[in-house]
């Protein structure tokens, strides 16, 4: 995993969670903390960039910034933190409890009444490790434009970052994923499965081997 | 104590909106000296070292010389910050609602010393009383010769405006009341350009503290020398001490600059409640470091509490006795100020919303070392990486808390 | 000296334009699998010797865990606190939350136990989608067969049956949950042919299907009333009755301060995943952090019958650079959308769209024979040209793969001018835990859901087989474990399953200082105190 070779050797040295700690530069911030031996590391999951556990604070000279730890390469100096998993979630919602497509927006108003509150201060956008257009998103949604706020958060891995960079307390990821369910739940009516599943229920799949085994 | 509230807080100015009382004991005396010689009253602020009493403790005639020196643009603002909001700190609001004409003249002085002609009164609105006194002193202002004198002193008519700020804690961060001032939400803005420079609007900019420009009609009218001798130790003049906690007395004292740390508790506090040991004292509203017992002798002046590696501050001094549980109270105001960050800089918001949570996590049982070891990184990483200070408050406050304190923390660990 | 060629001259002699000689004849399946994929190679395999599949063949790796001591004792357990729930969910992947979701819907109180975070799992890297078969064309008849022939015939025709039969009403209940897929202009879900099928069947949500799943599955389960979440608490161990014979608990050890909890309760799901992250036979994975079969090693211990642990699934074309996404995936979804495997000498040598297992064995033939690229930092490959894919449909690449412009673009490197090296990465667990259609393991009281389960792939899993089976097992088990009888509970909670393992290793002379399961790879765990 971690020790193939370096082209062009060297080495750096870099803090993470407090420890000091020599990595090589191709390194990720999860492997050089694992090659560096820092203890309690446990928010580490798929290592790809998609499961949005590895959430870091990252400190480079003056600036600081948040990344994706298996995302982000050692360099010289820079001192990186791990952070606590995100808290737990704020808005209380079943998809089942909406029954009129009509609705839609005034029950967001009432679930997500931040959401109108932007006070753009473009925290989310610079927290987003996937580069997604946050503030926009959050904007379509309180114009009650959810299939559009949906797309714009496809690739939200759901690491929080946003949330915890909200001062209104938004909860931009969840918003997004609020917008691409409801877009789902009320609009995604495809004909080939539907008339599948009416097939099914006139005659239910049977085969041999269940026969069998019930 | 014939010291105690001898001069911003002496009956004579308690007088509420009332301007007849005011006028009876001298008041508008010193804007008619400054009328007559505007270019007195700077000299006279840079000889009595009149120091930032909204928390920077930063020498004022500075700012003003840097204001002063500016050519309108077209206008030029006085801006009077009266946004009052961290834990502790309840002098301001005191000064509005019960001497609000000695404010608006100490706004004019010091509009007339750096030649502004736009004065706001920036006021935060959930101080209703102080608000309200503060419009109906105006009201009456506007009735008196006084505004036409300055105006005829500066050359041009001066404005006065009061305007509520948003309430939000930021909004007292100086660029952050320019903001608000100019119709925005109020985020601090980047520094430099500084506001003497890019103000309001634009325009060259003064903004000093309600307190800080309190102060300006007793020194033109009294001199420098007397406002000096006003002090006991370092620094000069008088200093308002909002006193909380565990104390018998709570209360805004009125005190000479440099009354030590004991003499507020026991002389004028009244001593501890329940006569239990003193534990810890935050200064300067809670986002400074913590005293101890040790240093019930410090003069509270602005450098002898940075010689002690603390600040003055606002003045405020919150008590906290034996039996306070220090990690409670740091996660209290840790979560006011995580509250309070903007949200323009990474590590101030995220930084702070972390601290916050890990404490709340560690006092309420579910701590693990783990979370204490990155708080302590935190404390490391985060100081003078935000645009304002608020981000730096938090990171000494828990640094502090940490420094005297460690053994608590570690005994609320799972 | 390597053979082959290094990956500067492949690159430089590579052209998305060049003439492609015809597909050279293919030699026979099954002798390519036993010269070429990894579960034949020398020493791989060996026998267990105790435990309800003793004598069966088994990879070495597993076995060494299966056949190991607890990593607990009785004395552990005194003052630990225990909490009670109808159902225990071990696992938060998408067969966890499915379970979890159906079993509350069923009126149970559920308990979510997960090693990592909710949601972190395998399920959420999943790309290529989820089989349903509902073109007009399709049957689920077909899809059985499908099913049946690329797993060599090994799977039980009852559960096939089982998850065919579920596939429609599937991706109807994801809709309802709130997951979208893609859609053609007249609105019908858009299908892809995957390798080894019959007919296109899988339906996606771009190349973020498991993404899209996943976050859909855990905001449904962190928003539902009836399901309690408990992150970072791997289960350690089983509990049985005081015959050793039911399972009625569990051991939870807090990941952060290795506290422990137990749970009591009537029906524990098995819901943990696979284990590529024991890395067998040395192969790079695709899996995540916490996949260390630590299900496998549970049921096993506790006397559940498993099946296939021999047979495992190489994923064609895990990257091979750079060096920090070795063995992550490349989708099947690339290859059904028409992109072709060359070797170093830019010659096609397989239909791309056969299993698997033949893919696998087919790349690693062309490089054990001297056709096969070398980066510098070690490894070898062969191209996956996506480029001659983006020249043939172009901008194809951008709207179908997004994820993959993402994760190379971090690595600067860019599919649509240059061919992405791959090689097989150890992917699935073909086998598992023996169950029948309720997902009811040979235990009474537990149940196996996902990956940790068997039986449905046989010895080869085709595309998209995976997302169906943790939804339409994950919901069977949830909702028969919510329904299962309602007794008075157990009598005693017990470690007795542990001790008849521990006198079965010590009778059988296996050596106790092994301990299992092994919650964490030992590379990440380094350092770690408490």
């Amino acid at each position: 995993m971690t020790d193939s070779a370096t082209p062009g050797g060297g080495t750096v040295e870099l803090v993470i969670d407090g420890v000091a700690v020599r990595a090589e530069p191709h390194m990720t911030i999860v492997e050089a903390a694992w090659a560096g031996g820092v203890p309690r590391v446990t928010g580490v999951g798929c290592l790809e960039g998609v499961c949005g556990s590895c959430r870091i604070l990252l400190r480079h000279g003056p600036d600081v910034s948040v990344a994706l730890a298996c995302e982000t390469f050692a360099e010289q100096g820079i001192e990186a933190l791990f952070l606590p998993a995100p808290t737990a979630v704020r808005h209380q919602y079943e998809l089942t409890d909406f029954t009129d497509g009509w609705d839609i927006q005034a029950r967001f108003k009432e679930i997500f009444p931040e959401a109108s509150r932007c006070r753009h201060c473009h925290g989310c956008v610079r927290s987003c490790p996937k580069g997604i257009v946050v503030e926009e998103g959050i904007a379509l949604a309180a114009a009650g434009r959810f299939r559009e706020a949906g797309e714009a958060f496809l690739e939200c891995v759901m690491c929080e970052l946003c949330d915890t960079a909200c001062p209104e307390q938004i909860a931009p990821a969840h918003v997004g994923l609020f917008c691409r369910r409801i877009t789902a739940f009320f609009h995604l009516r495809p004909p080939n499965l539907i008339h599948r599943l009416e097939e099914l229920r006139q005659e239910p799949f049977s085969s041999a081997g269940e026969k069998e085994s019930s | 104590m014939s010291r105690l509230n001898a001069n911003l807080l002496h009956p004579c100015q308690r007088v509420g909106d009332n301007l007849a009382r005011w006028r009876e004991a001298g008041g508008g005396e010193a804007l008619r000296l400054g009328a007559a010689n505007p270019a007195a009253i700077l000299a006279a602020v840079k000889d009595a070292d009149l120091r930032g009493l909204g928390g920077s403790g930063f020498p004022v005639w500075r700012k003003w010389e840097a204001v002063a020196s500016e050519a309108p643009r077209p206008d030029k603002y006085l801006v009077c910050n009266g946004n009052e909001d961290e834990p502790g700190t309840f002098k301001d609001r005191l000064l509005l609602e019960e001497t609000p004409h000695q404010v608006i003249e100490g706004a004019l002085l010091a509009a007339l010393a750096v030649g502004a002609n736009r004065v706001v009164l920036y006021v935060n609105p959930d101080l209703t009383r102080s608000l309200a006194a503060l419009q109906a002193a105006l009201a009456r202002w506007h009735n008196t010769e006084f505004l036409q004198l300055a105006g005829d002193a500066l050359g041009q008519a001066i404005t006065v405006e009061l305007v509520p700020s948003s309430g939000h804690y930021i909004g007292g961060e100086e660029t952050a009341a320019l903001e608000w001032i100019e119709g925005k939400f109020p985020f601090p803005r980047g520094k430099p350009p500084y506001p003497a420079q890019y103000g309001v609007h634009g325009c060259p900019t003064l903004i000093n503290n309600v307190e800080t420009l309190a102060n300006i009609p007793a020194i033109v009218r009294h001199g420098a020398d007397w406002f000096r001798a006003q002090s006991t130790g370092r620094g000069t003049g008088s200093k308002l001490y909002s006193l909380s906690g565990d104390v018998l007395h709570p209360g805004v004292y009125e005190l000479p600059m440099g009354t030590t740390l004991g003499d507020l508790i026991f002389v004028h506090g009244g001593g501890l409640l329940s006569g239990k040991p003193l534990k810890a004292v935050f200064t300067g509203g809670p986002s400074n470091t913590l005293l101890t017992p040790a240093d019930l002798d410090v003069s509270l002046d602005f450098d002898s509490l940075r010689e002690r590696g603390a600040a003055l501050g606002t003045g405020a001094m919150i008590v906290v006795s034996e039996g306070t549980g220090m990690v409670k109270r740091v996660a209290e105001y840790a979560r006011f100020f995580a509250h309070s960050s903007c949200g323009q800089c990474i590590s101030c918001k995220t930084g702070t919303a972390t601290i916050s949570r890990l404490l709340d996590r560690i006092d309420t049982g579910r701590g693990t070392a783990a979370d204490l070891a990155t708080l302590e990184s935190l404390c490391r990483m985060l100081p003078g990486t935000g645009r304002c200070h608020l981000v730096n408050g938090v990171a000494q406050l828990l640094d502090s808390s940490f420094r005297h304190f460690r053994q608590e923390y570690r005994q609320a660990l799972k | 000296m390597k053979r082959g060629l290094s990956l500067q001259a492949a690159l430089a002699a590579y052209r998305p334009d060049a003439e492609l000689a015809p597909l050279p004849e293919q030699i026979d399946p099954d002798r390519l699998l036993s010269f070429f994929h990894p579960d034949h190679l020398r020493d791989s395999v060996t026998t267990l010797t105790v435990g309800p599949n003793a004598g069966a063949h088994c990879q070495r790796e597993l076995a060494d865990l299966l056949q190991a001591e607890a990593v607990i004792d009785e004395v552990d357990l005194a003052g630990v606190p225990v909490t009670d729930t109808d159902v225990l969910v071990i696992g938060g992947g998408g067969a966890g939350c499915a379970a979890a979701l159906a079993a509350a819907e069923h009126g149970a109180r559920v308990l979510l136990a997960t090693k990592l975070r909710l949601g972190d799992s395998n399920t959420v890297m999943a790309e290529g989608g989820i089989q349903a078969a509902i073109e007009p064309g399709d049957s689920a008849q077909k899809h059985m067969q499908d099913t049946l022939r690329a797993g060599h015939h090994a799977g039980d025709p009852a559960l096939v049956a089982a998850m065919v039969g579920d596939g429609p009403e599937v991706i109807h209940w994801l809709i309802r949950q709130g997951m979208q897929f893609d859609q053609t202009d007249s609105g019908d879900l858009h299908t892809r042919r995957a390798g080894g099928t019959s007919a296109p069947r899988i339906v996606h949500c771009r190349d973020y299907t498991g993404l899209e799943m996943m976050r859909v599955l855990r905001e449904a389960v962190a928003q539902h009333r009836g399901i309690e979440v408990w992150d970072q608490h791997p289960a350690v161990e089983l509990l049985s009755n005081e015959r050793g014979q039911k399972c009625v608990g569990a051991v939870l050890s807090s990941l952060a301060d290795r506290s422990l909890r137990i749970v009591r309760t009537r029906s524990v799901i098995l819901a943990t995943g696979g284990l590529g992250r024991l890395h067998l036979n040395g192969f790079p994975t695709s899996n995540h952090l916490g996949a260390t079969g630590d299900g496998l090693v549970l049921a096993y211990r506790m006397g559940a019958r498993l099946c296939e642990l021999d047979s495992f699934q190489y994923h064609p074309t895990g990257l091979v650079n750079p060096p920090y996404l070795s063995g992550k995936l490349v989708t099947e979804g690339i290859r059904a959308a028409g992109a072709l495997l060359l070797n170093a000498q830019g010659q096609r040598f397989v239909d791309e769209l056969q299993p698997r297992d033949i893919v696998c064995a087919a790349i690693i033939r062309e490089c054990r024979e001297g056709r096969g690229i070398h980066p510098d930092v070690g490894g070898v490959g062969v191209w996956l040209d996506t480029p001659r894919l983006e020249r043939s449909q172009p901008g194809l690449l951008e709207r179908q793969f997004p994820k993959l412009l993402a994760r190379t673009r971090v690595a600067g490197i860019d599919p649509r001018s240059e061919p992405i090296l791959v090689y097989p990465t150890l992917h699935y667990q073909n086998g598992g835990a023996v169950i029948d259609v309720d997902g009811a393991t040979t235990v009474p009281g537990l149940y196996a859901a996902g990956e940790v389960a068997g039986g449905i792939h046989g010895r080869n899993r085709i595309m998209g087989n995976a997302l169906l089976e943790i939804i339409g097992f994950g919901r069977r088990a949830g909702i028969a474990a919510a329904l299962s009888g309602h007794d008075r509970g157990p009598k005693k909670i017990t470690l007795e399953h542990v001790n008849r393992a521990r006198r079965a290793l010590a009778l059988a002379g296996l050596p106790l200082a092994r301990r299992a399961p092994q919650v964490l790879p030992p590379y990440a765990a380094m350092g770690k105190d408490s």
